[in-house]
């Protein structure tokens, strides 16, 4: 292996460990508790089917869970390095910082996507659990686990360069997904389009055909397309403005 | 001799703040001590040999490189910051194996060269512990064993003294000494107390409040410290009578008695002079001395001397 191959892979183990080590997993347990009683509730009244657990999946994972997660985690994972000082280490080695910076992107994509895939698959067993017809559950199941993955490298690429940039970006991540993405992404018209999440929801409509998100209205390649070019601009730039960080 | 840090007229200044101004050196080969008070600028000139933040203005060369956005120079450069910063859930072995990944070392590479460092700093026995158990002493060692794991040319050593007892100190003392003694790296080592950084070195730089007020070997340094005027208090009996005789001495710029002539404040500009003249002043006016202390024969009256010299 090559020096800049063995500092990337030093990079994505340590961080992703210090990740998993944090003691927000308690707040992930916590979410992901509650998914599942909410979907295992929903599934024990009149009417439970399909198309209501992809509607909550939609709205508790999709909506909720997979960008919170990662404004807790992505926003956090350098800001709170240079806050603690425990960067120096990063810094003062001879890796390339843009590679230091990806050794980052890759530990926050690994570690959220084990999380909301674990989280997925409790919420929708527990629905299936107690729903009298599963047929098509665990196609929905698989569906949103993908999506979702496409969603962790977007909302990923964003909040960690947030956290790169800014001294408190958990207010703008908390902005983006509440004000943006929940209430002007709900208002009727093209504004509504312009959200990680409607993108991902297109993305959905091209393999769910149950509940709302099978009736969402575009075209699911140019959607996956736009937010994966999102993802390599934004992981750029996050790379370049990390290379140009003087930690004081 | 070889320099293997020169700055030329660097300022370093962080909005309306001022880290480092017009600051000149050339650091030669060996161990360098960086000395001065708390905020005198020494930790912003690591930051500025490791490329953490860059120069407002001015020319910086580490080892004959630029340091800012130049991570290849990192590879021959060893940081040890005067901070804790270490992660209490790792081992030592874990840290250092950490390290050594981000300096793209190869894991049989790593693993002997990790027993070797970790022998260096006398923390074989304890590498295996979680370090948030680690004494103040340990934490020191196992710092300065991630700065010299990759075996750099030049090591940068923070505050390493930094509140330390006696005994870790002096282990740390004979430690910096045995890393350029037997290991042969140059090293600048900062401290904001001038006898400690005596007992690794002879080569000095005083810093404060940002700039570089005297460089060279320390026995000049403290012929400054002699040279400078003092205000010196002397109490006791007699004291009209001293006074008298120290007004006709060259040395003795002025004299303040106390209402209850119990007391003076005596300036003199050879401190030297005075306080070998002393005795024999005593003797001749019959006076008693209860107190004579300089009340500038400390680092800070040094710098605040030099800087206004």
């Amino acid at each position: 292996m090559s020096p800049i191959s063995i500092g990337l892979w030093t990079m994505l183990r340590f961080s992703a460990r210090k990740l998993l080590q944090n003691r927000r997993w308690i707040i992930v347990v916590l979410l992901t508790v509650l998914v599942a009683a909410v979907m295992g509730y929903s599934a024990t009244q009149d009417g439970a089917d399909i198309d209501g657990m992809s509607n909550l999946m939609d709205f508790l994972l999709i909506a909720f869970l997979l960008p919170v997660l990662a404004l807790i985690y992505g926003a956090s994972m350098i800001r709170n390095e240079i806050d603690d000082r425990s960067i120096v280490q990063v810094i003062t080695s001879p890796l390339d910082r843009r590679i230091a910076y990806l050794g980052y992107y890759f530990a926050l994509v690994i570690v959220l996507t084990v999380l909301l895939t674990l989280a997925t698959i409790v919420g929708g067993l527990s629905y299936l659990a107690f729903s009298p017809d599963g047929s098509g559950g665990i196609e929905v199941m698989l569906v949103f686990i993908a999506v979702q993955f496409i969603g962790v490298l977007i909302y990923s690429a964003l909040f960690l360069v947030m956290g790169a940039k800014l001294k408190q970006p958990i207010y703008l991540g908390l902005f983006y997904i509440f004000i943006w993405e929940g209430f002007l992404g709900s208002a009727p018209g093209a504004i509504g389009s312009y959200t990680i999440r409607h993108q991902l929801r297109v993305i959905a409509s091209e393999f769910i055909n149950y509940g709302d998100i099978a009736h969402v209205i575009g075209d699911g390649t140019t959607s996956l397309i736009t937010l994966i070019v999102l993802a390599i601009v934004l992981t750029s730039l996050g790379a370049f403005l990390f290379r140009e960080l003087e930690v004081a | 001799m070889t320099n293997v840090v020169e700055a030329r007229n660097i300022s370093k200044w962080y909005k309306e703040v001022i880290g480092l101004n017009n600051f000149s050196i050339e650091v030669p080969t060996g161990i360098t001590g960086i000395v001065g008070p708390n905020g005198a600028g020494k930790s912003t000139f690591f930051k500025l040999l490791t490329g953490n933040i860059k120069t407002s203005v001015g020319e910086l060369s580490v080892l004959g490189q630029k340091p800012w956005r130049n991570p290849s120079l990192l590879a021959h450069l060893g940081f040890c910051p005067d901070y804790d910063f270490l992660p209490p859930e790792l081992d030592g072995r874990e840290y250092l194996r950490f390290v050594g990944g981000l300096h793209g070392m190869e894991p049989g590479q790593m693993t002997t060269r990790v027993d070797e460092v970790l022998q260096i700093v006398n923390m074989a026995k304890d590498a295996d512990r979680a370090m948030g158990g680690y004494s103040k002493g340990m934490r020191q060692r196992i710092k300065i064993a991630g700065s010299l794991l990759h075996n750099p040319q030049l090591l940068l050593l923070d505050e390493p003294l930094t509140g330390t007892d006696p005994v870790i100190r002096k282990e740390i003392i004979d430690l910096i000494k045995d890393l350029h003694k037997v290991h042969g790296h140059d090293i600048i080592v900062s401290s904001h107390v001038l006898h400690e950084i005596e007992r690794m070195t002879h080569q000095v730089a005083l810093i404060y409040k940002g700039r570089a007020v005297a460089t060279g070997e320390i026995s000049e340094i403290r012929q400054l410290m002699s040279d400078h005027p003092h205000n010196i208090v002397l109490e006791g009996k007699g004291m009209v009578e001293l006074a008298k005789v120290l007004l006709t001495k060259p040395y003795t710029t002025s004299i303040e008695l106390r209402p209850d002539r119990t007391g003076m404040f005596v300036k003199v500009d050879r401190p030297e002079d005075f306080f070998n003249a002393i005795p024999e002043l005593v003797i001749e006016t019959g006076c008693e001395l209860d107190r004579m202390e300089s009340l500038d024969d400390d680092l800070e009256s040094v710098f605040r001397y030099l800087v206004r010299w």
